[in-house]
């Protein structure tokens, strides 16, 4: 296999005592969106830095096009970046702004002159090149700021959680621009958020941080469908979470035991769990059904309706278990129960074998 | 707004009369100096009988009184130039540093604000007869130097605190090396506190009078000196002619400096 784009080789970072990040590891294609996607304190910021140059990893390496970008400082490095804060020059105009990388760069006049008309243009903002910062709205100022970290043709374009300033209106319209700009320019792209829904809708991949670590890597459906870790079934999409204890394990399937008897056999399983411990079986409200009959076993569990609320395109089912845990169910519209489900119904949920996750508790 | 004006009723009349009231007791001294610099009696006689140009002949033609506004000049442009300097230094240390007894120093730069004058100028005069620097140039310098640095600290620390270093970070990733950020972003886009800091220590220096009558040697004093010490031989109107022109020079700076804080918040 030829050697990836950029290669971030088991980064770890520490101040004092505290750990930033460990053990972060991942490959990066050109032309590549990565979101790096995670609560704050996670370590995907502190990640883009060590990329950006702004601080060293205590261990690991990483590498750009094969080469070992450490040594080199942060302005040598060509990489471009848009910060979570505004960072436009204020003394400087918008065309100045982008011409400042190129002017640092010793470009000639006439080529820099094309290239930042060229850039505001990518950013849809010709003909701004005499305005100044401070007269800009926010989305705008960001806007620019991504034609300047764009002017300069960087392998790899950093974004810092650039939306969070935003209003989501205007947030959800600059995500679109950006995704088009990914797709116009072919740049690669690491973007930080902590949104989940931003990560789908911009990412080619996700890199899920929990606690300075990467918990999962994949596109958006694979981390949906196939969660690797409680932490990321929980991250992305809505989902409820079964305790239980571990009756049997055996090539990767389970046989769960629930508190009140229930017994769940055959269930895939993620992580490494021995006869006995703790588990917890995860079902997403929309991938689960509500029925009068009961399911193939392993697949379905008899609940007690407890509350209906109808929400437009669906309904919101909240079902208790024998043993008293709550489960959520989505009924879309037209959904043969939707008009008869009531308080207090005695009914089973079903799923898709693919579909129920268990993951052993720590 | 804890008081609306335009709510107030009658109450603004009174507010507005108390305001100019106070504008009139700090002013009138400084219009009845500059009427008595025109008037022609020999005698500071208010109102004056006639009006005359007299005293600013006298003035200018007085060898004297120019030497000791060369040496005010000379004496508020170096404590000027260093003033910034060091301020800008010092405010760095200040904004950006993270070390151990960093309030303390702010503290420790900003006493000579708090400090009765006369104090610095008795410690001075000590320490400087033991350094032989009473009555030089760098001696009248450190001493302005004192007074005027914790004003440029303030105004520079100040324009640092709202800048945000991200946008250092940002010109770094563009590819400015570190001291070209410093000096193509930082300093232009903090330059309205600089230009503060240069027009305060340079009145600062420039009306300082009781540093300076500790300074002086009958062959070098400034101009508040000579102002203080020919009020004391005689009466001459000229004395108002020099301070009409003193604070005329010190009412452009103020303009400038209110000018330039306008420019930044535009």
């Amino acid at each position: 296999m030829t050697s990836p784009h950029l290669h971030i080789n088991g980064i770890r970072k520490t101040f004092g005592d505290v750990v930033a990040t460990d053990h972060v590891e991942l490959e990066i294609g050109e032309g590549e969106f990565m979101t790096f996607l995670g609560p704050s304190g996670s370590g995907k910021s502190t990640t883009l830095y060590i990329l950006a140059g702004f601080q060293d990893p205590t261990a690991g390496d990483i590498r750009l096009r094969g080469k070992s970008i450490l040594q080199t400082p942060s302005h040598k490095r060509n990489i471009g970046m848009v910060f979570q804060r505004y960072t436009l020059f204020p003394h400087l105009s918008v065309g100045e702004n982008v011409a400042f990388p190129l002017r640092v760069r010793r470009a000639p006049q006439a080529e820099i002159a094309a290239k930042v008309k060229r850039a505001l243009s990518l950013v849809r903002l010709d003909g701004f090149e005499d305005r100044m910062p401070a007269n800009m709205s926010g989305g705008q100022q960001q806007r620019v700021a991504l034609a300047r970290a764009l002017v300069y043709d960087p392998p790899v374009l950093l974004m810092d959680e650039p939306l969070s300033a935003l209003d989501k209106k205007l947030r959800e319209e600059i995500q679109y621009e950006i995704r088009r700009i990914h797709q116009q320019t072919g740049v690669t792209i690491l973007y930080v958020t902590h949104d989940q829904e931003e990560a789908l809708r911009l990412s080619d991949r996700i890199a899920v941080f929990n606690r300075g670590r990467i918990e999962q890597v994949g596109t958006g459906p694979e981390l949906y469908a196939s969660p690797a870790t409680h932490f990321v079934a929980d991250f992305i999409g809505d989902s409820a979470f079964l305790t239980g204890e571990l009756a049997e394990v055996k090539d990767g399937r389970a046989t769960l035991r629930f508190t009140d008897g229930t017994v769940l056999a055959d269930v895939p399983m993620h992580g490494v769990g021995a006869q006995g411990g703790k588990a917890e079986l995860m079902l997403r409200p929309e991938r689960i059904d509500l029925s009068d009959t009961v399911g193939p076993p392993g697949a379905s569990l008899p609940v007690t309706v407890e509350d209906v609320t109808f929400l437009g395109n669906n309904s919101a089912v909240t079902a208790r278990t024998g043993w008293g845990e709550p489960l959520y169910i989505r009924l879309n519209f037209g959904h043969p129960m939707m008009a008869s489900v009531s308080r207090g119904d005695k009914l089973h949920v079903r799923w898709q074998p693919q579909d129920a996750h268990v993951f052993t508790k720590e | 707004m804890l008081m609306n004006f335009d709510k107030l009723g009658a109450w603004r009349w009174i507010l507005s009369g108390i305001c100019a009231l106070m504008a009139l007791f700090l002013l009138l001294p400084i219009l009845f100096i500059v009427a008595l610099s025109f008037g022609n009696s020999r005698w500071l006689i208010f109102p004056p009988p006639g009006w005359t140009l007299k005293w600013y002949g006298e003035l200018f033609a007085d060898p004297r009184w120019l030497q000791a506004a060369f040496t005010s000049a000379k004496i508020a442009v170096i404590v000027m130039v260093l003033s910034v300097a060091i301020g800008l230094m010092a405010s760095l240390a200040l904004v950006r540093g993270r070390f151990r007894g960093r309030e303390v120093l702010r503290g420790f730069f900003l006493t000579p604000m708090v400090l009765p004058v006369v104090i610095i100028a008795v410690a001075l005069y000590a320490a400087f007869l033991r350094l032989g620097l009473n009555g030089t140039l760098v001696g009248f310098v450190i001493a302005h130097l004192i007074v005027a640095l914790p004003f440029s600290i303030i105004t520079i620390s100040g324009a640092l605190e709202t800048f945000d270093p991200s946008i250092e970070d940002a010109a770094i990733l563009c590819g400015a090396s570190p001291w070209e950020a410093r000096f193509r972003v930082t300093l232009p886009a903090i330059s309205h506190g600089l230009f503060s800091a240069a027009i305060f220590s340079f009145l600062i220096s420039w009306d300082e009078v009781v540093l300076a009558i500790f300074m002086a040697s009958p062959t070098l004093q400034t101009l508040p000196v000579k102002v203080w010490t020919t009020l004391r031989q005689d009466l001459t109107p000229v004395i108002a002619a020099a301070s009409t022109l003193l604070v005329l020079l010190t009412v452009v700076l103020m303009i400038a400096a209110a000018l330039i804080r306008k420019g930044k918040s535009r």
